[in-house]
């Protein structure tokens, strides 16, 4: 077909559509990226049916990880800064879901292979989310802080936005916790891949407030 | 020769300079045109090729699905390069389609970016399309360019402010640095694109002035050729 049959101003037509289309396929691709995980949670406590050992004697940040979810290399990425920003003071366990009939390329994922590189990281598998259920993680890249006696300092993600790195009101309130035992109440949502099928509610924004000892 | 007849033949030659001037310029951007036609198309498939490496599936549990990234990346992207392309090869020279294609690069730089998960190195690709829009030697389309990466920024952080966090957050200072840098490569490329210009002016003036001359000399061997025959007849 000819366009110049649509007269001499379809340029202009075409730009409008153009424009249009372009602000609405943008809007859902930035709507996704600031969409949070389901909230799953947790409770005020390491919970004692854990198969997870505590670290003793000083506080630990437990991570909830899909191994596949791309989502959660951001994750990944803004918890080495952080543990490297807190040198030492935390101990870092990463728990990567595990389904009971996956096979073995399951495990052979770069987030995994990143983590294993990471100094002072404990991975651990998570057969079948029994952990997550049981710590209330719903959404990869959920971190739980707790204190060395098992209360829950922080619930959240480490993220601004889907599989964004950069400074994220998370990561932040973490180091402001264990550095000056303080604080401010910003949420703290979580971005990532659903750890359970069916868990992928949209909108079901963690509180992230301080949990446990809030200060 | 009269004052008359002398300011006529300025004129002319300014007339004719301005026409191989402004068709030389024609001749730039329709190429230039061509070009993006066929990189907009190859960018479109790169984006694609970054979804599918970067982020091909969503999961949720054992369950996957393909990524939103790559359907955003098939359809977003083809919307994207769709009117440059077809602008390209039904209006080549228009200056709306070199605008309409500096917005087009710079959305296109935006969704490889997003599609990329926000790597450093993809950031790269405004810098080099900056040196590609510089091509049509019009600096305005320099200043599309920026007013799009521009617009992208402030409408997202009004309405979503989350999805910019970091700009609106304690590292503005960053952004304010990587607008900076922005703005250098687009000023370095504005000055050379009037410089530019201003070659090629310089060139269609000389070869209007020599045309004239070429024109003055053919009409005197004319004028000398038929006194000879006349002479002879």
């Amino acid at each position: 077909m000819r366009l110049d049959r649509l007269g001499g101003n379809w340029a202009w037509l075409a730009i409008a559509l153009w424009a249009a289309a372009l602000g609405g396929g943008f809007a859902i691709l930035w709507r996704y990226e600031i969409t949070p995980g389901a909230g799953g949670g947790p409770g005020g406590r390491w919970p004692a049916e854990s198969s997870i050992v505590r670290p003793p004697g000083r506080p630990v940040l437990l991570m909830f990880a899909h191994p596949q979810c791309v989502c959660t290399r951001a994750s990944l990425a803004e918890l080495g800064r952080l543990k490297d920003r807190l040198e030492g003071r935390l101990a870092v366990i990463v728990v990567f879901l595990r389904p009971a009939d996956a096979d073995e390329a399951w495990d052979r994922s770069d987030l995994v292979a990143r983590v294993a590189a990471m100094p002072g990281v404990t991975a651990v598998r998570d057969l079948d989310g029994r952990e997550a259920a049981r710590f209330g993680a719903a959404t990869s890249g959920h971190a739980l802080v707790y204190d060395a006696q098992g209360a829950l300092l922080f619930s959240g993600g480490l993220t601004a936005a889907r599989g964004r790195e950069g400074e994220a009101p998370g990561a932040r309130r973490i180091a402001a916790l264990l550095t000056t035992g303080r604080a401010d109440g910003t949420a703290s949502p979580v971005f990532g891949c659903a750890l359970r099928h069916g868990e992928a509610v949209e909108g079901d924004v963690l509180d992230g407030g301080l949990k446990g000892k809030s200060r | 020769m009269s004052t008359d007849s002398v300011s006529a033949a300025t004129d002319a030659i300014v007339r004719r300079a301005r026409e191989r001037f402004e068709a030389s310029w024609h001749h730039v951007c329709v190429a230039t045109d061509g070009f993006f036609a066929k990189l907009m198309f190859g960018q479109w498939i790169f984006g694609i090729l970054v979804a599918l490496t970067f982020s091909p599936y969503g999961w949720e549990g054992k369950v996957r699905n393909v990524h939103l990234h790559v359907w955003i990346a098939v359809v977003l992207g083809g919307v994207i390069a769709s009117l440059p392309i077809l602008l390209a090869l039904k209006r080549p020279g228009w200056v709306v389609t070199r605008h309409v294609i500096a917005a087009g690069q710079m959305l296109a730089s935006g969704l490889l970016i997003h599609l990329s998960g926000g790597r450093i190195e993809t950031h790269f690709h405004v810098f080099g399309s900056f040196g590609f829009l510089a091509f049509y030697r019009d600096w305005r389309v320099l200043v599309t360019a920026s007013a799009v990466t521009a617009i992208d920024h402030l409408i997202r952080g009004i309405a979503w402010p989350e999805s910019v966090y970091g700009i609106l957050g304690p590292e503005s200072w960053r952004v304010l640095e990587h607008v900076f840098w922005v703005l250098f490569a687009a000023i370095g490329l504005a000055v050379s694109c009037l410089r530019s210009l201003g070659e090629m002016r310089l060139i269609a003036e000389r070869g209007a002035e020599i045309e004239a001359l070429a024109e003055g000399e053919w009409r005197k061997s004319s004028v000398v050729d038929r006194v000879g025959m006349e002479a002879t007849a």
